[in-house]
C-alpha cells in the first residue's frame, strides 16, 4: 500500500498506522476514556440525510467561502495540532505548504514543532494561530505579538483544555515527547526503522514556539499531558479571553465552544468566530458532538459570527451537512495528520485534493451552485 | 452452490460473486463513498412494522398494478441498468425475456449492450427506456427517436448522475468497460475462466445506443464515472426536461427525484411518473433513502402521477411496506442483477418467481387480496 492507494480517511489511517511507531499512531488516533465522543463525532453525521435537488444547471459549483477575513477555496481547513514533526520531519511546514497550494487555512498549534516565524517565512497562504493561555502571562503576550508581526490572519483560543483529557491509549503506550523508549514501545519503533531514521537525522525535536520560555517539552522526556497540566492556566476566564482579543485586534475565535450560552458570550467579548469542538473527542468523553450541536448554535448566533464545525469530519458529504445545518466552514485534525504521517506534504495534498473533489462532486449531485445554496431545506434529521 | 440453492437476495448475490470476476462483481455490488446510503436504503424498511389483519378470506391474491397506463402482473419491475452483457453474455436478452414471462416492465438503460430494436423484437410486454442527457444533442435525438420507433412505452430521464459518484471499490479494482486487465484484476479474471470464455466468444461487447457517436465504451477503456463526468450535460435543467418530455409525447418519468419540491415540479412539466431513488446509493452518499422519503412525496403528488419506490428492495415485505405507504409500484436493480450474473435468464426467472411467491404469501399473511388493499393502517413506525 502506498499513498496513491489512499482514497479515503480509512486508507490514510491504515497507511499511517503502518508507518508510525505505535505510541505515535495511538496519540493521533485515540480519544478520552471510552472514546464514545470520539466515535459519535463522525457517527452523528449519519443520523441526518441529504435531500438533493435536480435539474438545476449546476455546472461548475463555487466552493469558496470567507472565514477569519480570508477568502478560502473550499469550506474546509486544517485544525491546529501539536508536534507535527513527529509524523513527518517537515511537520508544520509540510502541512502549511499543502494548505497554501489548495488555498485554504493552515492552523498552527502553540505546541507546533516549527516556530511562527519559520512557517510565516515559507507560506503566504491563510494562517490561523491556536493560542493556549499560559499561567505565565508573558508567554501568552509574546505569542500574540509574534503572530501580529508574522502577519497571521486569525487566532483561536482553545478553551477545552484546562486540564488534560484521560487518553488511556497514551498511558498504555507510554507516549511522551520526545518519545520515551519503554520496553513495549521499543519493539514498535524498531519495526519502523524509516521513522526512527528520519526522526534522528532531522532537526532536533522541540516545541519551537515556547522553547525560549520554558525548558519543558524539550530537554526532559515529558508527556504532553504533564505539559498541559503544568503550563496552562486552569483559572482562565472570560476576562482573560477578552484581554487576548483586544490585544490581537484581528479576527479571533474561541475553539471548543459547545453551548448556546457560551456562543452568545463569545459575541459579547468581541469574537468574530467560534469553533464548535470537543477537541476531537480527546478531552471530555461523553460530551456532545459538534454536528449534533451545530444547528442550535447556528440558529442562535449564526448571523453574528462565523461558525466552524471542528471534529469528526471525514467526507465531503460531512462538510455539506455541516454547512446545511448552519456552519460557515469545517476543520479537521486526525484526517490530515494521518495523511501527513502516510505521505508527508504529498499525503496532505492528496487528502485535500480528494476532499475538494468530494465536496465539488457532492455539491453537483445536490444541485447546489455555491455553498450559499446549502441551507436547512437540504437536510432531514432521521429522528 | 448452484441456482437451485438460491432462495433469496443474498443467495443470488453469493452465487454471482462466485461467477463474476471481482471488478465486475464489485461494480454491481458497490456504492458511493462509505456506502451508508446504500445500506440505509434497505435498513430503512426495518424501522417500520407490518400490522396484519386476520380472517379475511385470502385464497386468491391479485398482485397486478397499473403504472404508466400499463397493467403489470407484478407490483414491481426491473430498473434500467447498464452493461448487462458484462454480467452475463445474454445480458438484456435474458432479462427482457424473463420480464416478458412475468409480464412486468423491463427497464433498458441508455448504456444497454443490446439495441432497443433487438429488444423490441424479443419483448412485446411493457418496456421503459432510460435516457441520459448528453452534451451531444445529436446523440440525444438519436436515442429518443430509436426508442420511439422501437415502441417503448415509457421514457425515464435519469437526473441523479450529473457527475459520477465516488465508487471506491471501482477505483481499487480498476473497473472499466470493456474490462481493463490490470495485474491485480487479471488474477480474478483468470480464476473465473467461464466468464472470460463467454465474454470473448459470445459476440462483441458494444454499447449500441452510443457507438455511432463516441469512441467511449467501445474501443477506448472508459470508466462509467468518466462517462458521467465527461459526456453528460451538467447544465441540464427543468426546461431541458420539459422539452424532452413533450418531444417524447408519451409516458415520461424523472428517475432520481428526492425532494417534495422537485416532485411537484415534475407534475408541472408534464411527467406521468417519478422514481424516488438515489441510484441504489451509487451517487450521493449520505442522501436520504427512498423509503424514508416516500410518504412525504406521495402526500404531495401521489394523486397526480405514479410514484415509484426504487432501491434497497430485497424482500416481498419491503415492497408491501412501500406499497402501503402509497407507492404505485417498486423497482430495483440488484434484485435481478445478481440473478442474471448467477444464471442468465433462468436466474432472473427464478428471482422473479421467488419475489412473486413471497409477495403472494405475505399478502395472505397480511390479510390482503389485492394491491389496493394495502394502506398506511397496515404500518406502524417504530419511532
Ligand atoms: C494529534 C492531535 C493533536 C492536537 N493538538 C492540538 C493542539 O495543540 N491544540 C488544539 O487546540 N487542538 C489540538 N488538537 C485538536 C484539533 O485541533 C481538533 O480539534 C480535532 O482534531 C478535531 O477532531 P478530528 O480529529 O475528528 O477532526 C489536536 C488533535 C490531534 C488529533
Ligand atoms: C450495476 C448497476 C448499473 C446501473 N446502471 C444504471 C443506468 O445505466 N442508468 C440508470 O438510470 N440507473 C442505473 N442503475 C441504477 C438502477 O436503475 C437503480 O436505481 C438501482 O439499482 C436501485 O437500487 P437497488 O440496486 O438497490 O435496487 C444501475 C444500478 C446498478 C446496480
Amino acid at each position: 500500500m502506498n499513498i496513491n492507494d489512499c482514497y479515503n480517511f480509512e486508507d490514510f489511517r491504515k497507511l499511517a498506522k503502518k508507518k508510525l511507531p505505535a505510541p505515535i499512531f495511538h496519540y493521533i488516533d485515540g480519544g478520552a476514556d471510552d472514546e464514545v465522543t470520539l466515535n459519535r463525532n463522525t457517527d452523528a453525521f449519519n443520523d441526518c440525510d441529504l435531500v438533493p435537488n435536480i435539474l438545476n444547471s449546476v455546472g461548475e459549483p463555487d466552493l469558496s467561502t470567507t472565514v477569519f477575513g480570508r477568502k478560502i477555496s473550499m469550506p474546509l481547513f486544517l485544525s491546529p495540532t501539536a508536534m507535527q514533526s513527529l509524523y513527518d520531519p517537515e511537520g508544520d511546514k509540510a502541512s502549511a505548504r499543502a494548505a497554501e497550494k489548495f488555498d485554504t487555512i493552515y492552523s498552527m498549534s502553540t505546541m507546533a514543532s516549527f516556530s511562527i516565524e519559520e512557517v510565516a517565512n515559507i507560506s503566504s497562504g491563510p494562517k490561523l494561530f491556536q493560542l493556549y493561555i499560559h499561567k505565565d502571562k508573558s508567554i501568552t503576550d509574546d505569542l500574540i505579538e509574534r503572530c501580529s508581526r508574522a502577519n497571521f490572519d486569525g487566532m483561536c483560543i482553545t478553551v477545552d483544555t484546562l486540564v488534560a483529557g484521560n487518553r488511556e491509549r497514551d498511558h498504555r503506550t507510554g507516549f511522551t515527547t520526545p518519545p520515551k523508549f519503554t520496553f513495549d514501545s521499543l519493539l514498535s519503533f524498531a519495526m519502523r526503522p524509516g521513522w526512527v531514521f528520519k526522526y534522528f537525522t532531522n532537526k532536533k525535536f522541540e516545541l519551537a514556539n515556547i522553547k525560549n520560555k520554558t525548558d519543558k517539552g524539550t530537554n526532559i522526556a515529558k508527556s504532553v499531558m504533564d505539559y498541559i497540566n503544568e503550563q496552562y492556566d486552569p483559572a482562565m476566564n472570560w476576562k482573560d479571553a477578552e484581554y487576548c482579543i483586544k490585544k490581537w485586534n484581528k479576527p479571533m475565535a474561541l475553539k471548543g465552544v459547545m453551548s448556546v450560552e457560551d456562543a452568545k458570550k463569545a459575541i459579547d467579548i468581541g469574537c468574530t468566530a467560534i469553533m464548535i469542538s470537543n477537541h476531537g473527542g480527546r478531552q471530555l468523553d461523553g460530551s456532545r458532538s459538534p454536528f449534533d450541536q451545530v444547528k442550535a448554535i447556528s440558529d442562535a448566533v449564526g448571523d453574528k459570527l462565523e461558525i466552524i464545525l471542528d471534529g469528526g469530519v471525514r467526507r465531503g458529504t460531512h462538510v455539506l451537512k455541516a454547512l446545511a445545518a448552519g456552519a460557515t466552514a469545517c476543520s479537521f485534525g486526525k484526517a490530515f495528520l494521518f495523511s501527513l504521517g502516510a505521505g508527508g506534504q504529498k499525503g496532505v495534498e492528496r487528502l485535500l485534493e480528494n476532499m475538494q473533489k468530494e465536496i465539488r462532486r457532492n455539491m453537483v449531485l445536490m444541485g447546489c451552485k455555491s455553498i450559499k445554496d446549502l441551507d436547512a431545506s437540504k437536510i432531514i434529521y432521521r429522528n | 452452490m448452484n441456482l437451485k440453492d438460491c432462495h433469496n437476495f443474498s443467495d443470488f448475490r453469493k452465487l454471482a460473486k462466485k461467477k463474476l470476476p471481482s471488478p465486475i462483481f464489485h461494480y454491481i455490488d458497490g456504492a458511493a463513498d462509505d456506502e451508508i446510503t446504500y445500506a440505509r436504503n434497505t435498513s430503512a424498511f426495518d424501522d417500520v412494522d407490518l400490522v396484519p389483519n386476520v380472517l379475511r378470506g385470502v385464497e386468491d391474491v391479485d398482485l397486478s398494478t397499473t403504472i404508466f397506463g400499463k397493467k403489470l402482473d407484478l407490483p414491481f419491475y426491473l430498473s434500467p441498468t447498464a452493461l448487462q452483457r458484462l454480467f452475463h453474455y445474454d445480458g438484456e436478452r435474458a432479462v427482457g425475456k424473463a420480464a416478458k414471462k412475468y409480464n412486468t416492465m423491463f427497464g433498458v438503460s441508455a448504456l444497454a449492450t443490446v439495441s432497443v430494436e433487438e429488444i423490441s423484437s424479443l419483448v412485446d410486454t411493457p418496456k421503459m427506456f432510460q435516457f441520459y442527457f448528453h452534451k451531444d444533442r445529436g446523440l440525444n435525438d438519436s436515442c429518443l427517436e430509436r426508442a420511439k420507433a422501437a415502441k417503448f412505452d415509457v421514457m425515464a430521464l435519469t437526473v441523479d448522475t450529473i457527475t459520477g459518484g465516488n465508487r471506491e471499490r471501482d477505483l481499487r479494482t480498476g473497473f472499466t468497460s470493456p474490462p481493463k486487465l490490470t495485474l491485480s484484476s487479471l488474477f480474478s479474471f483468470a480464476t473465473k475462466p467461464m466468464w472470460g470464455i463467454n465474454y470473448l466468444t459470445k459476440g462483441k461487447f458494444e454499447l449500441p445506443h452510443l457507438q455511432d457517436f463516441v469512441k467511449e465504451g467501445t474501443s477506448t477503456n472508459s470508466s462509467i464515472g468518466n462517462y458521467f463526468s465527461t459526456m453528460l450535460d451538467q447544465s441540464m435543467n427543468w426546461k431541458d426536461a420539459e422539452q424532452l418530455c413533450s418531444k417524447w409525447g408519451g409516458h415520461f418519468a424523472l428517475k432520481g427525484v428526492m425532494s417534495v419540491e422537485d416532485a411537484k415540479r415534475a407534475v408541472d412539466i408534464g411527467c406521468t411518473g417519478i422514481m424516488v431513488s438515489n441510484h441504489g446509493g451509487r451517487q450521493l452518499d449520505g442522501s436520504r433513502s427512498p423509503f424514508d422519503q416516500l410518504a412525504e412525496i406521495v402526500d404531495a403528488v401521489g394523486d397526480k402521477l405514479d410514484v415509484i419506490c426504487e432501491g434497497g428492495i430485497h424482500r416481498g415485505t419491503h415492497m408491501l411496506k412501500a406499497l402501503s405507504l402509497g407507492a404505485k409500484a417498486c423497482s430495483g436493480g440488484r434484485l435481478y442483477l445478481y440473478a442474471l450474473a448467477a444464471a442468465g435468464q433462468a436466474g432472473v426467472e427464478r428471482a422473479l418467481e421467488k419475489y412473486k411467491s413471497e409477495l403472494v404469501r405475505d399478502m395472505k399473511l397480511m390479510g390482503c387480496t389485492k394491491i389496493s388493499d394495502l394502506n398506511r393502517s397496515n404500518l406502524r413506525f417504530r419511532r
